[in-house]
């Protein structure tokens, strides 16, 4: 990369932490917003003082506002009243099986919505495309809870051939400590992560079509076609090429899709992901622990969107501005 | 590269396919005799501490039947009378020294985990956190009537009373499970809830902890030099589901072995469809129940607007069809209770007076206490104030949800208004316990006896504790007092069925169904002995026979 | 089902039947609405949407039962379905068709007036932002980029976890505050290019003044991504809505939703599939036809067409 390049990187790395900082405030103001004492009454006093320290509930608002930043600085979100654990501890723990299922989905997703989509744009408008347009279609539209209380139907009870719910086998791997434990942590993560993975296969598929068929009919293509260079060679280089390019771009927009999904899925499955945990967070009115899930969600949503930012970069260099990209996306 | 990658990623499928079946080489071989076997139970919500006096979780009760040892036990018959009827278990003998005096002789051989003996100052000790109100035990008013606790010598403890009554034994023994003084010592009383001990216990049961994984399963392993006999079954494990239906599935797809409750008729007919499953059914230990909070919700020192009144209360009792509910939701798998109580109980009468079911009635009485509908909109008011409260339930119980519904369904028909609010189970029961409900559908599980329970949930004793509705009336806390000290079975017989009489004529709440327990167990377990006041209590009797072991039975870790 | 309420459905099919058909026959003077029908897959989405529309209004005549009405819990709990019972009913013995018919009302009252929110607020900034740029639009867009960093579901959990007891229609709005960010960029993008055009140029010259300009001229213009963005919106409003009643903290009992239909059945999924089913399929349809008819609108007004 060139000078350019690297300042533009420093450029772009300020604003994903100015947008997290945003964000990290905004939580507090919501927090401060709502009405209610925040130390819940039966709560141990120990946890109270804890709660207390967080946020420093009895003195200013700007003070609260410090000590909340410092805090969160120092790593501390903060005790979970419902589980009696510290907050990170338990978000810790969850936080890499909602990745890992999120990874898996996307995966499938791209894999399988590029691969549609393309094999879609050759066809285009003949009955594999009119057949396969609709099925996108409806599966797109598909409430994921939906979807998965099908797939564990059929294929977890009827058919048995994936386990009903949970992350792995409890007897043999407790902890994934060999090649055969994660196997079956990926055997335990095929329904869930192909609940997520169709519905967003669909979407991408509906969109690359688009984006190809659009870079279809620019004149680069045509010309490339005019000059008489083989059809499969005009398919590739050009068409391919410039349809990734917006692929990448909603890559970065996965990330909320999958983060919402996750709390259904996981809740669903009995995945034990950071969805599984804000959601159980909610009934029990833990409000520390759903903060800082959503405080993690967030990051990882604008982590999702710099690598995509930097892949774009990479792979454009005239792209290196932040466009108003026009994609629309579902994200239950 | 189109060409190209259909290719690397038939690769790549072969490759994963491969490594999955060369993994399942990993399952053969390992532990093979008598006394392998891995047990997993599809448990229904994760306990929040595993250390017995700050527990009344249901789940946590079954783990700590294995770890932690009480110094006798009831046995099948439930008989909580006199003393013949008991199992030893940490003490190995006892006497009488005298009315009131009762004295243990600990089994020498008894050892916690950590190597270091049970002695009798485990037992001091462990009296005496029962009953320190800084930690908080649920069990604390069950013990009142105990004096003192102390250690004659290292392996005799001696039990003082403050009164004679037939259930001394019982209470001495059944309420607390030992706890090791050395290791609970140092922790501070009033954080044991949040103990690390809790969620990594040392105790001196048949099993040892092994694991607690967060959020998905608790091991225990088998001690093979348990000095009582060592347990059939090599390995425990409690995986946590979200809800009864997840668990039922589980059962039924072969990845648990048991579920100690299928609840409804669906699962209990999906469960006998299973080929490996069989059922079992035992007396049921767990009623259910409306519950009325006599205080507001607000301000426990002022009464409730709506159920403080005992007309009221009782009306709205007689408006709910409950054999119809039950019959709805259960079929025949539970009873209407005659009264706060389960099966379990040998007080239970269907011929105790209870109220009618009697719409006609309830609605005459609710309009003559001045509940109309004076604006027309479908809901009966007073002084502008409409009745309508809030039911709350937890959200891990679909049987209570539809219960719910079909009690908001059925007081819409008398025109009262009822609110559902379905919350996580454990702050259901914080705001239960803090008086912070209008009315809560909850379970409670009997003791063998009524005199714990019964004076827990429904006198004044129990305020502060398990009394969630502060019902008070001074008649009935005389009829328990003289139940529980009466000197015949027949003469408490009489007595305790005056005291349930009196129960439902104030109606506290409604006893909407009382379950009859049907289990799911593999087909493979052997010598399946379920105790109804406790299921898990003799799971170390259970065994697998070397022929009919199977693949997760046979991994040694 | 009675005769009253066959013939009113037979109606409600009619209608929207024929308005369909004479939309149709009415646009084909205009090369933008035939484009609009040029597919068949919009043509029915919009009938479908249609029916659903008039099924939902019309529902107290549609509808042979309460909703909310136990018919009988002893013998009529998880009736399979048949003539008198539609879809069958469902674990409480309510019948499944007429809660899904008063549910559209609500699943759809829901999202057209969270999309309406969204939208509303999506249009305003993204044309202020678009029209004025520089500093304001600097502030606006990272306004935007902060709130679509935040995952929707998480501020809704946020906001049910700190207020207890928020109604539901403030859940509504918050779902409309929290899904205009997309809208806000499209409509930028759009103003963007179209400030730049003769008219706009012409108007500002015989002095008109910035909001006028903006309303009369710039937005009715820019109409395509704002309305994809409303049929959009619509559906992801109504998916949002059935997700939080499916976790339970959307639409509360006895009333229905199709979330919570959903939820409902889930636990008799294995002997009463039906239950879970059709509320399933309505909220899928829907959306479908959401999409369709926003593939049509893109359709008809870009002028990027595709090749046939």
């Amino acid at each position: 990369m060139t000078g350019g390049g690297a300042a533009w990187l420093v450029r772009r790395l300020i604003a994903s932490l100015a947008i997290i900082f945003a964000v990290v405030t905004f939580v507090f103001i919501l927090i401060h917003v709502a009405p209610g004492k925040p130390c819940p009454e039966n709560v141990d006093p120990g946890v109270c003082d804890q709660l207390n320290q967080q946020f420093g509930l009895d003195k200013p608002i700007l003070e609260q506002y410090w000590r909340y930043l410092v805090e969160l600085a120092h790593g501390n979100l903060g005790y979970s009243f419902s589980l009696h654990r510290p907050v990170l501890e338990a978000i810790a723990e969850t936080l890499p099986f909602t990745l890992q299922l999120a990874g898996a989905a996307l995966v499938l997703d791209f894999l399988l919505g590029l691969g549609l989509g393309i094999y879609q744009a050759g066809r285009v408008n003949r009955l594999p495309d009119v057949v396969l347009g609709n099925v996108t279609l409806f599966i797109y539209s598909l409430p994921t809870f939906w979807l998965a209380l099908l797939l564990l139907l059929v294929f977890g009870e009827k058919l048995r051939w994936f386990p009903v719910g949970g992350a792995s086998d409890p007897v043999l791997c407790p902890v994934v400590h060999s090649l055969y434990c994660a196997a079956d942590r990926l055997w335990h993560m095929v329904l869930p992560a192909a609940t997520l993975g169709l519905v967003g296969a669909a979407g991408t598929a509906r969109f690359q079509r688009a984006a190809m068929l659009e870079v279809a009919t620019q004149d680069y293509v045509r010309t490339a076609r005019a000059k008489g260079l083989p059809e499969r060679r005009v398919v590739l280089r050009h068409q391919l090429r410039n349809a990734l390019l917006s692929f990448i771009t909603r890559f970065g927009l996965a990330f909320p899709f999958l983060l919402t999904g996750a709390v259904l899925i996981e809740t669903i499955f009995a995945w034990p992901g950071m969805g599984r945990l804000a959601f159980e967070a909610i009934l029990m009115r833990d409000y520390p622990l759903v903060t800082a899930t959503a405080l993690f969600a967030s990051t990882v949503v604008v982590a999702g969107n710099l690598v995509a930012d930097i892949l774009l970069g990479i792979a454009d260099p005239r792209l290196r501005v932040r466009a108003g990209v026009e994609v629309e996306t579902a994200t239950a | 590269m189109l060409r190209r990658s259909p290719l690397r990623l038939s690769v790549y499928v072969v490759l994963v396919v491969a490594v999955l079946a060369s993994a399942g080489c990993e399952r053969r071989g390992g532990c093979t005799g008598s006394n392998c076997g891995t047990l997993i139970n599809a448990a229904v919500g994760e306990p929040a501490t595993l250390l017995p006096p700050s527990s009344e979780d249901i789940v946590a009760n079954d783990i700590g039947e294995q770890l932690f040892l009480k110094l006798a036990d009831v046995g099948m018959s439930e008989n909580t009378l006199g003393d013949e009827d008991f199992q030893a278990l940490l003490a190995q003998k006892w006497e009488w020294d005298g009315p009131r005096t009762l004295v243990f002789h600990l089994d020498p051989r008894a050892r916690w985990q950590d190597g270091q003996p049970v002695t009798a100052a485990d037992v001091e000790f462990t009296f005496n956190a029962y009953n320190d109100s800084a930690v908080g035990s649920p069990y604390r008013p069950k013990l009142h009537r105990i004096a003192s606790v102390t250690q004659r010598d290292s392996l005799t403890a001696v039990f003082r009373f403050k009164e004679r009554y037939p259930e001394m034994f019982y209470d001495a023994v059944y309420h607390m499970r030992i706890l090791p003084a050395h290791l609970l010592r140092p922790v501070p009383r009033d954080q044991w809830r949040n103990a690390p001990f809790g969620r990594q216990p040392v105790g001196d049961g048949p099993y040892r902890f092994v694991r607690w994984q967060a959020a998905q399963s608790i091991e225990l392993v088998a001690d093979s030099t348990f000095f009582l006999g060592r347990p059939g079954i090599r390995r425990l494990i409690w995986r946590f589901t979200p809800n009864l239906q997840v668990a039922v599935q589980q059962a039924i797809a072969d990845e648990a072995d048991v579920r100690e409750q299928l609840v409804t008729p669906d699962n209990v007919e999906r469960a006998r469809a299973a080929k490996q499953l069989a059922v079992y059914t035992y007396r049921g230990n767990v009623y259910t129940l409306l519950w009325f909070n006599q205080r507001s919700p607000d301000d426990s020192t002022l009464p409730h607007p709506i159920f403080a009144d005992r007309d009221v209360r009782r009306a709205l009792t007689m408006a709910v069809d409950r054999a119809s509910l039950l019959k709805s939701a259960l079929g025949e798998l539970a009873k209407v209770p005659p009264g706060p109580m389960s099966e379990l109980l040998g007080i239970w009468d269907p011929d105790i007076r209870q109220l009618p079911y009697d719409t006609a009635q309830a609605a005459r009485i609710l309009s003559a206490h001045g509940w109309r509908d004076h604006d027309g909109d479908g809901v009966r008011d007073k002084n502008g104030q409409p009745l309508e409260f809030h039911v709350l339930v937890p959200t891990t119980s679909v049987l209570r949800r539809q219960y719910a519904r079909l009690l908001q369904e059925q007081y819409r028909a008398i025109g009262v208004k009822v609110d559902i609010d379905e919350l996580e189970a454990a702050v259901v029961n914080q705001r239960a316990a803090t008086g912070k409900f209008d009315t809560a559908i909850l379970s409670r599980a009997n003791d063998p006896s009524p005199s714990s329970g019964i004076a827990q949930s429904w006198t004044r004793a129990g305020f502060g504790g398990s009394n969630f509705g502060r019902y008070y009336n001074p008649e009935l806390e005389r009829l328990v007092d003289r139940a529980v000290t009466a000197n015949t079975r027949d003469q408490a017989r009489a007595l305790w069925r005056a005291a349930m009489e009196t129960v439902n004529a104030d109606a506290p709440g409604i006893f909407l169904y009382a379950l009859d327990n049907v289990a799911a167990v593999h087909k493979r377990v052997e010598n399946v002995q379920f105790r109804p006041d406790s299921w898990a209590a003799l799971l170390r009797t259970w065994r697998i026979p070397p022929d009919r072991l199977i693949d997760r039975d046979r991994v040694e870790r | 089902m009675t005769f009253g309420t066959w013939f009113a459905l037979f109606v409600a099919l009619v209608v929207a039947a024929e308005a369909v058909r004479a939309l149709r026959h009415r646009g084909l003077r205009q090369e933008r609405w035939r484009r609009f029908f040029r597919h068949r897959t919009t043509t029915w989405g919009l009938g479908i949407l249609t029916f659903l529309v008039i099924m939902a209004l019309a529902a107290p005549l549609i509808a042979p039962f309460e909703p909310n009405r136990q018919l009988d819990i002893l013998h009529l709990t998880n009736h399979p379905p048949s003539w008198t019972f539609l879809l069958g009913t469902d674990y409480l013995s309510r019948d499944v068709w007429s809660r899904a018919v008063y549910g559209a009302r609500v699943s759809l009252g829901i999202g057209a007036l969270g999309a309406l929110v969204a939208v509303s607020l999506g249009t305003l900034v993204g044309a202020a932002a678009g029209y004025y740029q520089r500093w304001i639009d600097a502030v606006l867009m990272r306004g935007v980029d902060v709130g679509l960093a935040l995952p929707r579901i998480f501020i809704l959990l946020m906001a049910v976890a700190l207020w207890d007891g928020l109604p539901f229609a403030a859940l509504v709005i918050a779902i409309g505050l929290t899904s205009w960010f997309g809208t806000s960029r499209l409509v930028r993008a759009e103003v963007l290019s179209l400030r730049q055009r003769d008219f706009v140029v012409a108007a500002h010259a015989l002095g008109a003044g910035t909001g006028r300009v903006i309303f009369r001229h710039v937005l009715p213009n820019a109409a395509a991504p704002i309305i994809v963005s409303a049929a959009l919106g619509v559906g992801n409003v109504l998916l949002l809505e059935a997700a939080l009643s499916f976790l339970g903290i959307g639409i509360k009992p006895p009333d229905a939703s199709w979330g919570n239909m959903i939820a409902d059945g889930a636990s008799s999924i294995y002997t009463a599939p039906w239950s879970t089913l059709f509320p399933g399929l309505a909220i899928s349809l829907v959306v479908m036809s959401l999409n369709a008819v926003a593939d049509g609108v893109r359709d008809a007004l870009d002028p990027r067409g595709e090749p046939s």
